[in-house]
């Protein structure tokens, strides 16, 4: 290996980034070379330097004012999160049975079917909304957050 | 190390029933991480406090839903990542900040010194020194690579623990370290450049 090529990968090495052949070559090129093995004892002596930071405590009033919060929330409740993803599939699939249901077999059904289905869904869908909420609420960017907002937008459509 | 794990795990599932004891002891051994995690993204002292005050208060409302125990400290870092990215939002804090900018402003993301009766006097000030022009440094990382190298390097945790912290792969990680450690080594020559190995 020649030196530009070692340069690229001796900050990988230096953390820890690299296995196998290409981590076996540098060490055998920097063995040799003085000015790659300079380099090399540069970055870990930065590593060094960064491992020698230390926390910064809170100030001291913080778990008191955390104290305070705490005795006036609300937990939000366990349940609903287990509940989430099926929910959500029975909510979707329920919602689209109501709609195929409501075209192909609307007329044969009994004399106020859509009220009574309807009373099913909104229960399904309750349950989504309100653990896609506290998806949300808990982790913005996660992939239930993600799902739970893109059934909303189909359901809108729809 | 594993030991610790265990014992967060336990006062994490003792929390998530509602014991408030359990979530103090939580609160006494990761606030300092997280307020440090969180001094070191958004720079101002009493903006890290109140989302550290935060930070902690969403962790106890939600705990209930929080899956694994033994994730907590990883947890508890993406709600503060969260808040975070809120207040950049917002226009309240800005994650880009030239170091330069905070020494005009007599402002440093460097920690208050602490006396070491260890050490001398001139040893402690050069520390310092030392220390001070390491933060600045790191201010002048782009957040991502910056927040992974006080998750790292500062705070112990591990190319994993970050990964499940910050939504991304170890790789990646592992990548965002590397050209940390590239840039902070160019920033930090007088620090680090020795003549030992140089014959």
């Amino acid at each position: 290996m020649i030196c530009h090529k070692v340069r690229r990968k001796l900050a990988e090495y230096a953390v820890g980034g690299l296995r196998g052949r290409t981590r076996a070559r540098i060490e055998e090129h920097v063995r040799d070379c003085a000015a790659c093995r300079a380099e090399l004892a540069a970055l870990e002596r930065t590593g060094g330097l960064l491992d020698s930071l230390s926390l910064e405590e809170a100030p001291a009033e913080t778990w008191a004012a955390v104290q305070r919060e705490m005795r006036g929330t609300e937990r939000v409740p366990v349940a609903r999160r287990v509940r989430w993803a099926w929910g959500t599939a029975a909510g979707a699939v329920a919602l689209a049975a109501l709609v195929v249901g409501a075209f192909v077999l609307g007329p044969m059904g009994p004399a106020e079917p859509q009220l009574v289905v309807a009373t099913e869904v909104d229960e399904e869908m309750q349950a989504t909304i309100e653990g896609h909420l506290s998806a949300v609420w808990a982790a913005p960017l996660s992939d239930e957050a993600a799902v739970g907002l893109r059934l909303a937008v189909l359901e809108d459509d729809g | 190390m594993d030991e610790e794990r265990n014992e967060v795990e336990e006062l994490a599932a003792r929390a998530r029933s509602g014991e408030a004891e359990a979530f103090e002891a939580l609160y006494r051994s990761h606030q300092a991480g997280i307020y440090t995690f969180i001094l070191s993204q958004v720079r101002e002292r009493e903006l890290a406090a109140d989302l550290t005050q935060e930070t902690f208060v969403r962790a106890w409302q939600s705990l209930p839903r929080l899956r694994k125990a033994g994730a907590f400290r990883g947890w508890l870092h993406r709600i503060a990542a969260n808040l975070v990215r809120d207040e950049v939002k917002s226009g309240r804090a800005r994650l880009e900040v030239a170091a330069s900018v905070l020494a005009t402003n007599g402002e440093t993301l460097a920690p208050e010194p602490r006396a070491d009766a260890a050490e001398g006097p001139e040893a402690m000030l050069a520390s310092q020194e030392m220390k001070g022009a390491v933060w600045d440094a790191l201010a002048e990382l782009p957040a991502q690579q910056r927040a992974a190298v006080v998750m790292h390097h500062v705070e112990g945790m591990s190319m994993t623990e970050i990964a499940e912290a910050t939504g991304v792969r170890p790789g990646t990680v592992m990548s965002r370290l590397a050209r940390a450690r590239e840039a902070l080594r160019k920033r930090l020559s007088r620090y680090v450049e020795g003549t030992d190995d140089l014959s």
